[in-house]
């Protein structure tokens, strides 16, 4: 497979705290691949990283073979890195369509591009078509975190972060949601995601990194993290 | 009667050119955060810029006010490159002593090119029509005319387009704008850009009724500021709405209370709507 993603020895301070030491991992085209670590870990504060809202103090980060460390976001965004992000961050006055067709900005030269995704979006969650005339800051959380997949999937990224998807949510809804990351999977998109709910995200996923106080700690396939001790201990609670 | 419809009249006429003023206002104070107290500087050198267009080139009113938007936009623009671009990183306070630092540059700048005089600005519509019982100059009906589309545009540009949206995007979650493309940047100057060209229009509009001197902008961007306070900062409708509440307040204040008045109405305003509503009127979830 194709490597599209590659971090080698990564390091990210906030003032004169080091909130990530030395991470090197890598993602391949087509591949799910999962982030588990504890509230503060750093696993947020990677994404920031590969999608340029902050810059690394050290290390290289390559997309694609190019070195795009320090890179701006609205940049890697036209690249083809979608970031699903902590806290969802949507424009909560505008309403769910705009929303949607906010994340088509990186590709707003495509109109086809922009309905058919946005048909798609539709198909994933019908309840946002429904809801396409209301604010998004009165939607219940469940749909805020909808919509903020389906936004992230309208610039058409190769690759999609999913930052904490589950957080706050109602765990019948979890499922839909980790259902949904799976789909977007399935349909070509390679996915990287960022959970403390191990259990669920490493049903879905191919591969894991296990992240603690900044530094990757185990790494292997979805069984032998499943048969890790640490991970069952510290992660899954079984 | 007459008096009522007179000064309704009037309160629109005024309360178009503080919208005007009070819109460019908030779109930077929404995306940027940063008090623009340079911005009745703008205002000033806009009125300055097409007055001086008719007198000394010649080219007719329309024209001039044109050249106003570009020349006043590209200042607005230029104010965000050199200075508030710079001071991104720097505490918020830095960004406000250096505005007030542009409005006394921008000031002085302009008393020492075309001197300390009060000048007047006459343009082709001084004609006088009546209806409805008032009587009004055509200017008037212009200020009113010009204010009402120019804000149906900016409303259009705002919600139709892609870019203008992104202006609306990054004032309501800024690192989601970020993560849709959005490079903040281009809607900085952008946004500088239409502040500027608001504040030009404004002043083109309303300094036939008035006069155009280094001071002018003064009382105006108090006034701004007042209106978006009591919209709530960053609110376009707000900016909008506050704008003839202040204007309608000043015409009917000045009529039943004393024209000696009309200047106050605007704080007292503030200080009232405030204790109501410490957000301001229109602040719902704007951050």
């Amino acid at each position: 497979m194709r490597k599209l993603l590659t971090l080698t020895d990564v390091s990210v301070r906030y003032g004169f705290y080091e909130a990530l030491t030395d991470i090197s991992m890598n993602v391949e085209s087509g591949e799910l691949v999962v982030l588990l670590g504890a509230n503060g870990a750093g696993k947020s504060t990677i994404f920031r990283t590969i999608s340029g809202l902050n810059k690394p103090l050290k290390g290289r980060i390559e997309w694609q073979g190019k070195s795009i460390g320090g890179s701006s976001a609205s940049k890697l965004v036209a690249d083809g890195i979608g970031h699903c992000p902590e806290g969802r961050k949507l424009f909560p006055n505008m309403n769910v369509y705009e929303n949607l067709r906010m994340g088509a900005y990186a590709v707003r030269r495509n109109k086809k591009a922009l309905s058919e995704t946005l048909e798609q979006v539709y198909t994933l969650f019908p309840i946002l078509e429904e809801k396409k005339g209301t604010a998004a800051g009165s939607l219940s959380g469940g749909q805020q975190q909808m919509l903020a997949i389906g936004r992230a999937m309208m610039s058409r990224p190769q690759l999609l972060l999913f930052d904490e998807p589950s957080i706050g949510l109602a765990p019948l809804i979890v499922e839909q949601v980790f259902d949904v990351i799976k789909e977007i999977n399935r349909n070509g998109t390679t996915v990287l995601l960022a959970e403390q709910n191990a259990n669920a995200a490493l049903k879905i996923a191919d591969r894991g990194y296990v992240i603690e106080d900044g530094k990757i700690v185990v790494e292997g396939e979805r069984e032998e993290l499943f048969a890790n001790d640490e991970v069952r201990k510290a992660y899954i609670g079984a | 009667m007459d008096v009522l419809a007179q000064q309704l009249f009037n309160g629109l006429t005024i309360g178009s050119v503080y919208s005007l003023v009070a819109l460019g206002l908030t779109l930077v104070y929404g995306i940027l955060h940063i008090p623009n107290f340079a911005h009745g500087a703008l205002y000033m050198v806009g009125g300055y810029v097409t007055l001086m267009t008719m007198t000394t080139l010649g080219l007719p009113y329309f024209v001039a006010m044109f050249m106003s938007i570009l020349v006043v936009g590209g200042i607005a623009v230029l104010m965000e490159r050199l200075v508030f671009h710079q001071l991104r990183h720097s505490p918020p306070i830095h960004d406000k002593i250096a505005a007030i630092g542009l409005l006394l540059f921008l000031e002085t700048l302009v008393q020492l090119i075309w001197g300390a005089d009060y000048r007047s600005m006459t343009t082709p519509f001084d004609d006088i029509v009546s209806f409805l019982g008032i009587t009004v100059t055509t200017q008037r009906i212009l200020i009113v005319v010009a204010a009402v589309l120019v804000m149906i545009a900016l409303h259009l540009f705002l919600k139709k387009t892609m870019i203008g949206a992104a202006i609306i995007a990054m004032s309501q979650n800024r690192e989601g704008a970020f993560l849709q493309g959005i490079n903040a940047n281009r809607v900085a100057m952008l946004t500088f850009f239409i502040s500027g060209g608001l504040a030009a229009i404004a002043a083109s509009i309303s300094s036939p009724i008035n006069l155009v001197y280094p001071g002018m902008g003064h009382l105006v961007i108090l006034k701004a500021f007042v209106i978006i306070i009591i919209g709530g900062m960053g609110s376009v409708p707000g900016a909008i709405i506050g704008g003839y509440i202040l204007g309608f307040s000043e015409s009917l204040g000045a009529t039943f209370i004393s024209s000696d008045y009309s200047d106050i109405i605007a704080f007292v305003l503030l200080v009232a709507i405030l204790t109501v509503k410490p957000q301001g009127l229109f602040a719902k979830g704007a951050h």
